[in-house]
């Protein structure tokens, strides 16, 4: 059994490799953090309680199930992805990270603060990430993510290109 | 006199016997051309508000901007649909400030002025220093656009109290229409807008999101990598072979309609099934059996041909000026704010049938989550093309964008062709009612 601090340290470190691979454009190897059954979620703006929100009922900015987060990282490994031709530049900034232990599984959060840059342009997106995670040897996988924005709308950034 | 005066009557370029249509890239970047469109089209066109199941009881709002105006889209006491100015008629603070949600009145922050949902004041907070008499002939009471119409529970204010009734404005976009809510068991009843939206901003005009919302043309080059995607999630079924044929098929059973008054609509046949009554291998036999009973529903219903219409046929229609109702996998409705020449703002909402498989309706939703929207694997492509196409038409000294391909010149009026899908006959009927309307010739007014 770790102890609390132990379990902060190590979710942090795990979530630091995460946001290093991204801002790395290693998306591949992103994808395969998480388990076969791993979700990734983006909720809508509009939402008043987008921890809660049921992709199934309500419409999300992403909602990708395991197969559609590779055809999502795959895609955005080509040149024919043109939003994201030339790769942007990123910057991914995590903060105040918190885990527990519940069950069999580990519960964390995250703030977050993630700085694109593309054709002179820099834009901001910031929120928090919830993950639900699972113990994998020294490290963890992902069986899900889902960042809460704290925007109204995307006004300002225009698009959401890039993974959060 | 403004540094560079535009030549209003020039921007659109018809010569039927050369073929050539052309427009004057100054329709897509000028602030003189921007600030005519608001008076001679925002100011005169029906422009969409919202879905009546958006606020299904008495003191449900939500706030919109439309054309630069916000708005309160609510429902009083008496179940009457209203749309309200949102700015006091005090000093002019905003008064509502939520997004959406359900009242009793709204009060401003400011001096604490009530208006009911109808518009009208109810308390000044303090009366003493005030005459009895006001509010005089409701000189007072929030102002409401001078027409607010609904075409089967779609609601559409004007600005302009000379206008045609809403149904006059929509023309044959009344069938396009229709064929959105024939699909739902119960009709227009059955449809109702789903939680949650897209918001995002655009630096392009808004005519280019218009000219991509139903532009066949594109969808190969800019789409390859959504296609190939399509293809990935085929691999090892029946329709695996019909994805990588999709070029072929695109062009033969599609159709372009120019419905009249600049509203057209693209049909087109994409590889992706419609959980409206067009089943594709990968759903597996469960969903088959739903898709199969809506199938003879609609043959019941509508008969073979128009029952086949409604289940196979994605359709992309634009409403002149600035609204698309998608009809795609799901059904999606975007809205195109014009904020400044090279800005815009879109919303876009999803609908979904009541009472449907959750199955069906998690398919709907994957796609507008998927396909559409802010993060999508296609619209994401189409905002980087939009902003291409605004940078290059800033700096670029060409004068003219070339939009001839597949005219009829023959047509007595091209707002009334019909093309291929991938022809521009649906961009030539809109810039045609454009140009007729920037120059005042149709005013969409009664006599
Ligand atoms: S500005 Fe609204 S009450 Fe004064
Ligand atoms: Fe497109």
């Amino acid at each position: 059994m770790t102890s609390k601090h132990e379990l902060r340290n190590d979710v942090e470190s795990f979530l630091f490799d995460e946001a290093e691979l991204l801002d790395n454009w290693k998306l591949p190897e992103w994808a395969s953090l998480f388990t076969a059954d791993g979700k990734y979620e983006v909720a809508s703006m509009s939402s008043d309680q987008p921890l809660r929100d049921d992709p199934a009922t309500s419409i999300f900015i992403i909602s990708d199930d395991r197969e559609e987060i590779t055809l999502r990282t795959d895609r955005l490994m080509k040149k024919t992805a043109h939003c994201e031709y030339p790769h942007s530049k990123t910057r991914h900034l995590v903060s105040n990270v918190r885990a527990r232990e519940d069950g069999g599984q580990i519960l964390a959060k995250s703030n977050f603060a993630t700085y694109r840059t593309k054709e002179g342009r820099t834009s901001l997106y910031m929120g928090e990430a919830h993950y639900v995670l699972q113990r994998a040897g020294e490290s963890f996988r992902i069986c899900q993510k889902r960042c809460a924005l704290d925007l109204d709308t995307l006004n300002d950034q225009g698009r959401l290109t890039i993974i959060l | 006199m403004p540094f560079k005066s535009v030549a209003f009557e020039r921007l659109v370029d018809v010569d039927r016997a050369k073929g050539r249509f052309r427009i004057n890239r100054e329709a897509y970047k000028s602030q003189e051309v921007f600030d005519r469109e608001k008076s001679q089209i925002f100011d005169k066109c029906w422009l969409y508000l919202g879905h009546k199941s958006e606020i299904v009881n008495p003191g449900d709002f939500v706030r919109r901007t439309v054309a630069g105006r916000n708005l309160i889209f609510t429902r009083d006491r008496g179940g009457e649909v209203r749309a309200l100015v949102n700015a006091c008629t005090h000093r002019g603070a905003s008064i509502c400030r939520e997004t959406k949600g359900n009242a009793r009145t709204f009060t401003c922050p400011y001096h604490g002025w009530t208006f009911d949902l109808t518009g009208k004041l109810v308390s000044t907070f303090s009366n003493e220093g005030y005459r009895a008499d006001l509010n005089e002939a409701g000189r007072l009471n929030l102002p409401v656009p001078p027409k607010l119409e609904n075409y089967r529970g779609f609601y559409f204010v004007n600005y302009n109290p000379k206008a045609i009734p809403l149904v006059d404005f929509l023309a044959g976009a009344k069938d396009a229409i229709d064929s959105y809510c024939d699909q739902a068991e119960d009709g227009e009843d059955g449809l109702y807008v789903l939680k949650g939206e897209h918001a995002y901003s655009i630096n392009a005009n808004y005519k280019f999101l218009v000219e991509n919302s139903y532009d066949g043309y594109h969808v190969i080059p800019t789409h390859i990598s959504y296609l190939d995607y399509l293809k990935d999630r085929a691999a090892g079924t029946a329709q695996e072979q019909v994805v990588a044929d999709v070029a072929n098929v695109f062009r033969g059973k599609g159709k372009l309609t120019c419905l009249g008054n600049g509203h057209a609509v693209l049909s087109s046949w994409v590889p992706t099934g419609r959980p409206v009554a067009y089943w594709i291998d990968r759903w597996g036999p469960e969903i088959k059996r739903h898709i199969d009973s809506n199938r003879a529903r609609l043959i019941q219903r509508y008969g073979e041909e128009r029952a086949t219409y409604l289940a196979e046929m994605q359709k992309n229609l634009v409403i002149f000026p600035n609204l698309v109702f998608n009809d795609n996998v799901g059904l999606t409705i975007r809205n195109i704010e014009p904020v400044g020449p090279g800005r815009i703002h879109v919303r876009a909402w999803g609908f979904a049938h009541k009472g449907e498989d959750p199955e069906l309706l998690k398919i709907r939703l994957d796609n507008f989550n998927n396909f559409l929207g802010p993060a999508g694997f296609g619209s994401a492509d189409d905002i980087e093309m939009l902003e291409l196409c605004q940078t290059g038409i800033e700096h670029s000294p060409t004068e003219w964008t070339e939009l001839s391909k597949g005219m009829d010149t023959t047509a007595p009026d091209l707002r009334l062709q019909t093309g291929a899908p991938d022809d521009e006959c649906q961009m030539q009927a809109y810039w045609t009612q454009w140009d007729r309307t920037m120059r005042g010739l149709d005013t969409f007014e009664q006599e």
